[in-house]
């Protein structure tokens, strides 16, 4: 079966740094990675293949040049195919764009299941699965937290949700798009010694939008159907506040303010 | 005059029906009239605040099939032309509105937070990078307002006792839905954070004692919640987890030992009366919120506030 999973490189947010100044993320010394809930979801793909041997792998994203040797990896890892989906048009791309462009591609590919994250770390708006869905005509769940990697086949999948207070079972017909979770702990393996240095760069594809046949006003700020207009860190209106230690006359000074606001029957 | 249409998830109905209020704020000036909808057959007595609520009929959708829920919600948009479409981003709602943004060729701003309204000028605001900044996002181009709103963000405090209408609309799933939901399981009943009066919460700084935040809790009513660094861990289970990506919450009362309050930790604190921190350094950011700030170590300072409420009820009980 073919299998394509639609992933993101993010910015480590954990490990970000603010500038301040100019109330922006300070982006040069921020490193990418592959989004936590991608990582799920290609190594679903790889377990899959892992137990069903004629599975074929392509991984797609829509990025800047920069994320090329991001994508290598993943093809050092396993991956048949990467595919790079780059123009300095689709810059600025809300989800309304990237998910036609992700679309305008599928669209042409055949395939018997799509694996995605749920959401992204950065932008984290959650849209782009379901929105793929839509332009594909295509089921989508989100929040995959396993998948019966042994029992699939092209016609169908089961896999499971974990909502905060049950677990549901599914079953669907593919193709499908299945969304993962970063809470069902699916792990990449590392890149084997003797893949490090292979040249794989015939497996990776770059397409711009004369390839896909998209116009410039269809993508990038264009075709964008929201706009941020600001971003700023979140300022707090400072309380009156008082100051104790954490020793026998602050304690008393807790215990009183509890007492006094009705906390302590 | 304004319409908007809310999506009533089946499963959080109160949730969905706070975003009432949201309809309130778009448009301040004006006079709202409010449409529901929804994935499951809801008594339209129970949905206060409601002028119209949709029935509809023809083939029944299933609940988590949000690929015909969208066709007929488009459709339903086509002929009312709502001014906006806001959907709770619940599991549901959060498969929903993008499909549906992409049918109705309309802009989708996600998980907003706050509304800023002036002149029928909208900015939507919302966290982005995890939390860590807000977005203003504008809404641009022809369709309706559409946006996934955060849950308990918002409170519908107008209470309402008139009735709405139904209004019967006819779908019938022209496509057939995939999925198909072969049993679940119920987690075992958990309190919801979200729920208590009094939240004594614990960060990295308790790592190594978080079970003694249980006892203190106790003492005082309430109930034990995390900050991310612990739920990470392992230490807590997720629906512990206050901020960003866990839940927001409004106790009268948030105990924070050893939460340093980064903005994602924050973001998930509204409307909460008194917060008291605990930390080593009075320089953390959770401190710019508190009311009372204990500065030092939040074991000792927990073992002996425990002693000290343990000796006052002690007393209150001999003398009883
Ligand atoms: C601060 C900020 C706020 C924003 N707010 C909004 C908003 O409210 N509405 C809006 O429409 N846009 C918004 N955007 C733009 C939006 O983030 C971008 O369009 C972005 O490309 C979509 O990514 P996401 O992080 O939201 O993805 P998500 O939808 O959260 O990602 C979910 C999954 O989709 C897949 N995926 C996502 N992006 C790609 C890609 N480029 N290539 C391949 N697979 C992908 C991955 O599998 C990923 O796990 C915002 C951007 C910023 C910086
Ligand atoms: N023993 C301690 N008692 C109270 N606060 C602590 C202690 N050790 C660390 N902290 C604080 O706990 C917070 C941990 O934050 P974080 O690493 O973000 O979870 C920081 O603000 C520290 O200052």
């Amino acid at each position: 079966m073919k299998i394509i999973c639609i992933v993101k490189f993010v910015p480590d947010v954990d490990n970000i740094r603010y500038d301040f100044e100019n109330n922006a993320l300070d982006r040069s010394r921020v490193r990418l990675i592959l989004n936590p809930d991608d990582v799920c979801a290609v190594s679903v793909a790889f377990q899959i293949k892992d137990r069903n041997l004629d599975t074929s792998i392509e991984v797609v994203t829509m990025a800047p040049v920069s994320v090329k040797t991001y994508m290598e990896d993943l093809i050092r890892l396993g991956a048949d195919q990467a595919t790079i989906l780059c123009d300095k048009a689709f810059a600025g791309s809300d989800t309304y764009a990237t998910s036609k462009v992700l679309a305008a591609y599928l669209e042409k590919q055949s395939y018997d299941l799509i694996l995605t994250g749920t959401h992204a770390i950065d932008g984290d708006t959650s849209h782009i699965p379901a929105q793929v869905g839509a332009w594909l005509d295509l089921d989508q769940i989100s929040g995959v937290t396993w998948v019966d990697t042994e029992g699939i086949d092209k016609r169908k999948a089961y896999f499971k949700v974990d909502k905060e207070n049950e677990v549901i079972d599914f079953e669907v017909k593919l193709p499908a798009i299945l969304s993962l979770s970063r809470e069902s702990s699916y792990k990449l393996p590392y890149i084997k010694r003797t893949e490090i240095d292979r040249d794989v760069s015939q497996s990776l594809t770059f397409l711009n939008k004369e390839d896909l046949n998209i116009s410039e006003c269809e993508t990038g700020d264009y075709g964008s159907l929201t706009k941020v207009v600001a971003t700023h860190t979140r300022e707090y209106q400072k309380k009156e506040c008082h100051f104790v230690r954490a020793d026998e006359e602050g304690i008393e000074t807790i215990f009183r303010f509890l007492e006094h606001k009705g906390f302590i029957e | 005059m304004k319409k908007c249409l809310i999506f009533i998830d089946g499963e959080q109905v109160k949730e969905s029906l706070d975003l009432i209020e949201v309809c309130r704020k778009l448009y301040p000036e004006r006079i709202v009239e409010t449409y529901a909808v929804s994935n499951k057959w809801i008594d339209p007595e129970s949905l206060k605040g409601i002028d119209h609520t949709f029935r509809i009929d023809g083939d029944r959708i299933k609940e988590y099939d949000t690929r015909n829920l969208a066709y007929c919600i488009s459709k339903i948009q086509d002929e009312y032309q709502f001014d906006s479409i806001l959907i709770p981003a619940t599991w549901i709602g959060r498969m929903l509105a993008p499909r549906l943004s992409i049918l109705l060729q309309t802009g989708l701003t996600a998980d907003v937070t706050e509304i800023q309204a002036e002149n029928d000028q909208i900015l939507l605001v919302r966290p982005a990078y995890s939390g860590r900044m807000m977005a203003s996002i504008k809404p641009v181009g022809n369709g309706p307002v559409m946006m996934s709103v955060r849950a308990n963000v918002f409170h519908n405090e107008i209470s309402d006792d008139h009735k709405g209408d139904l209004i019967p609309f006819s779908y019938n799933c022209d496509q057939i839905c995939g999925i198909r939901e072969m049993g679940s399981f119920k987690k075992e009943k958990s309190y919801d954070i979200r729920e208590s009066k009094v939240l004594i919460s614990g960060g990295g700084g308790v790592i190594h004692n978080f079970e003694k935040l249980e006892e203190l809790a106790q003492l005082l009513n309430g109930q034990v919640a995390a900050s991310r660094k612990i739920v990470d861990k392992g230490i807590a289970p997720r629906y512990l987890q206050v901020g960003q990506s866990g839940k927001t919450v409004s106790p009268k009362l948030y105990f924070a030992f050893g939460i340093s309050g980064a903005i994602q930790h924050i973001e998930g604190l509204k409307n909460v009366e008194t917060v008291i921190a605990v930390n080593s350094s009075i320089n953390a950011p959770i401190c710019s919120i508190a009311d009372l700030v204990v500065e030092g170590d939040a074991c000792q300072c927990i073992e002996l506030l425990l002693s000290r409420i343990r000796q006052y009820k002690e007393k209150n009980n001999s003398r009883s």
